[in-house]
């Protein structure tokens, strides 16, 4: 009987487990620099034990404010955010973008880039004075592409050609040049302003262009998340400045993708990484970075 | 500088204004709503329902308790800050365009609109402080410029001694409003005024003027201390008080001729001035519309500006303008 000569030496298997337990279980102490130590045990991915060992470090911020405002802090919402969480709402408070305020006391007497460029021009305008310009178009002093009509009319030459060609008609297909910006259609089709040749961007977005550097798209999302959602799934990793959720225009729902933007691209490579196939809501974050349109 | 977008209106801001320790934010719009905004992180307190009609100003007094409104829906409103409740409406014949509470928080300016037939006035309406008290109905002074121009903006002077108005025809008022008589008139602007704010001691205004200039004023001789000229027309003028001896005023094209030329040509930015040597030292944009108001952090550590796009942008100044020195 082997096992009875043994039992003295060794505790019973009952014990064993119970004396493992122990030595896993969680460990909170602090040490001698002050830092909250946390040791954890935990089982990894392939079936292994892994010790977790976390220090964390308190500071207490003591900030000084004044009693009123202290006590105002406290007051609960009413209103239209009557009953909401405290902390901003993203749907009406937003961090916008890094505006730089450079002050100088010279500022405004040194020309600015804007109004060098309108100097020039006027120079450009008072130099083309004493020169002969013809329009293309309607023949008037000013350069074709500063026509007025140029969106609305074509040059008189290809008018008269095309009136040409019609006059040709039956014999032979007309050879006139083809209107500008026309596809081949003839002179009468319609072509929208922005198609026409020679048609600078009208109608530019009145805001800077968005610098899409540092924005990140987020897809397969599940329809219950909210912008409040992905701002807690991004935030650790650095500063979000916008964040944009898709929604269906009449339920309200997720449509499964998002738009992140970082105020730095280093964060948004970090969270890229540490995000994209992440398990969310049972299903599985792309993240990528967001092509610009 | 990373602003924080405040957007709880749907139409164009009229006023914004700080509490006395700037912890709290006012804005009104003209889309009837009141909101009142934590100003360090943005968050929303509450908002105040009741007005009718497009709000055009609010106040808050000293101890932050009360907060007036004045509305075109021929209304001010006198709002418990802390619950959102409204502890009184008065009615006038016409539009409300700007209140303002005096040193003392026992009474308010109500300026009103000239229109359909009755002339414009300031109004003096006396405040019971205590949250509970019933309120007055009868107004304690009603100043008229007989025939004159109409006012547009008022506010009071130190210790409540005057009540200064500024005029639709680019002039300003001195009243002594107990005797309900006018002691002082000078036209120092040619079109109308757009704001009147008061640096903290009272002792001195600056006013914004559509005729693209601000101007600084002693509030007892009316004498015209400092100018700045834009190119703007301007629709706010305010002054910091702290750290740095500047003015910002912000404005822009009229909204109505916003949409015919760029947002480059629009000049939506607010501008610092420096108050002493009256020359620009830095420009701040961001509004894509027009600046309609700007309220400076009363610890002047930051400002905010609220503009005809719906929008209120929070600043706080960065280490750089702390650090400013002017070369002169």
């Amino acid at each position: 009987m082997p096992a009875d000569t043994l039992a003295p030496t060794k505790p019973s298997w009952a014990d064993e487990v119970e004396e493992e337990e122990d030595a896993f279980q969680t460990q909170v102490y602090t040490d001698e620099n002050g830092l909250k130590v946390i040791v954890e045990y935990r089982d990894n991915d392939d079936g292994k034990k892994v010790k977790v060992t976390r220090k964390i470090k308190t500071k207490l911020v003591t900030e000084y404010v004044n009693k009123a405002v202290a006590e105002r802090k406290k007051w609960a919402k009413f209103g239209e955010e009557k009953g909401n969480k405290p902390g901003p709402d993203l749907s009406t408070t937003t961090i916008g973008e890094n505006i730089p305020l450079k002050l100088s006391s010279s500022y405004g007497k040194t020309p600015t880039a804007e109004q060098q460029t309108d100097e020039q021009e006027t120079k450009m305008r008072q130099a083309l004075k004493s020169k002969n310009i013809m329009c293309r178009i309607c023949k008037g002093e000013h350069f074709t592409s500063k026509c007025p009509y140029k969106d609305t009319l074509q040059p008189l030459d290809e008018i008269a050609a095309s009136l040409e060609g019609v006059k040709n008609e039956g014999s032979s297909r007309p050879e006139s040049p083809e209107p500008s910006g026309g596809s081949g259609m003839g002179p009468n089709k319609y072509i929208a302003p922005h198609l026409r040749k020679g048609a600078t961007a009208v109608g530019e977005s009145p805001r800077e262009k968005r610098d899409d550097s540092a924005t990140l798209r987020v897809t397969n999302l599940s329809e219950d998340v909210t912008e409040n959602d992905i701002y807690e799934l991004f935030r650790r990793f650095g500063q979000i400045s916008r964040v944009y959720l898709a929604r269906d225009r009449e339920t309200g729902v997720c449509k499964g993708f998002a738009f992140v933007s970082f105020g730095m691209k280093e964060e948004a490579e970090r969270a890229q990484q540490a995000v994209n196939g992440l398990g969310y809501d049972s299903l599985i974050l792309r993240v990528e970075f967001a092509r610009s349109s | 500088m990373r602003p924080i977008l405040l957007q709880g209106h749907t139409r164009s801001l009229t006023q914004i204004k700080y509490n006395r320790e700037g912890d709290l934010l006012f804005s009104v719009s003209k889309d009837k709503i009141v909101n009142v905004w934590y100003s360090h992180n943005g968050e929303r307190l509450g908002s105040y329902s009741g007005h009718q009609g497009a709000v055009w100003t609010v106040d808050v007094n000293s101890t932050s308790t009360m907060a007036i409104t004045g509305s075109a829906d021929n209304t001010a409103m006198l709002w418990n800050v802390q619950t959102g409740k409204c502890l009184k409406t008065w009615e006038f014949k016409t539009a409300v365009k700007r209140v303002e509470f005096n040193e003392d928080d026992d009474m308010a300016l109500c300026v009103t609109e000239e229109r359909m037939g009755y002339p414009g006035t300031v109004t003096v309406i006396s405040i019971n402080p205590d949250l509970e008290a019933a309120q007055s109905d009868e107004p304690v002074a009603t100043i008229v410029n007989d025939g004159g121009p109409k006012a547009v903006v008022a506010g009071w002077t130190y210790l409540n001694k005057f009540i200064i108005c500024g005029h639709v025809d680019g002039s300003i008022t001195q009243w002594d409003w107990k005797a309900n008589e006018k002691l002082n008139t000078i036209k120092p602007h040619s079109e109308s005024l757009t704001d009147i704010q008061f640096s903290t001691d009272r002792s001195y205004f600056i006013t914004s003027s559509k005729d693209k200039s601000a101007k600084i004023f002693d509030t007892i001789t009316l004498d015209e201390l400092k100018k700045y000229e834009t190119d703007t027309p301007l629709n706010s003028a305010s002054i910091t008080p702290k750290f740095q001896e500047f003015v910002i005023v912000g404005g822009g094209q009229d909204a109505m001729n916003v949409t015919t030329t760029s947002a480059r040509a629009g000049k939506f930015e607010c501008r610092f001035w420096h108050k002493i040597l009256e020359e620009e030292c830095g420009r701040v944009r961001g509004h894509f519309g027009p600046i309609n108001t700007i309220a400076v952090h009363p610890d002047g550590k930051g400002f905010s500006s609220g503009g005809e796009d719906g929008y209120v942008r929070v600043h706080t100044f960065d280490s750089d303008y702390f650090k400013f020195k002017s070369d002169h």
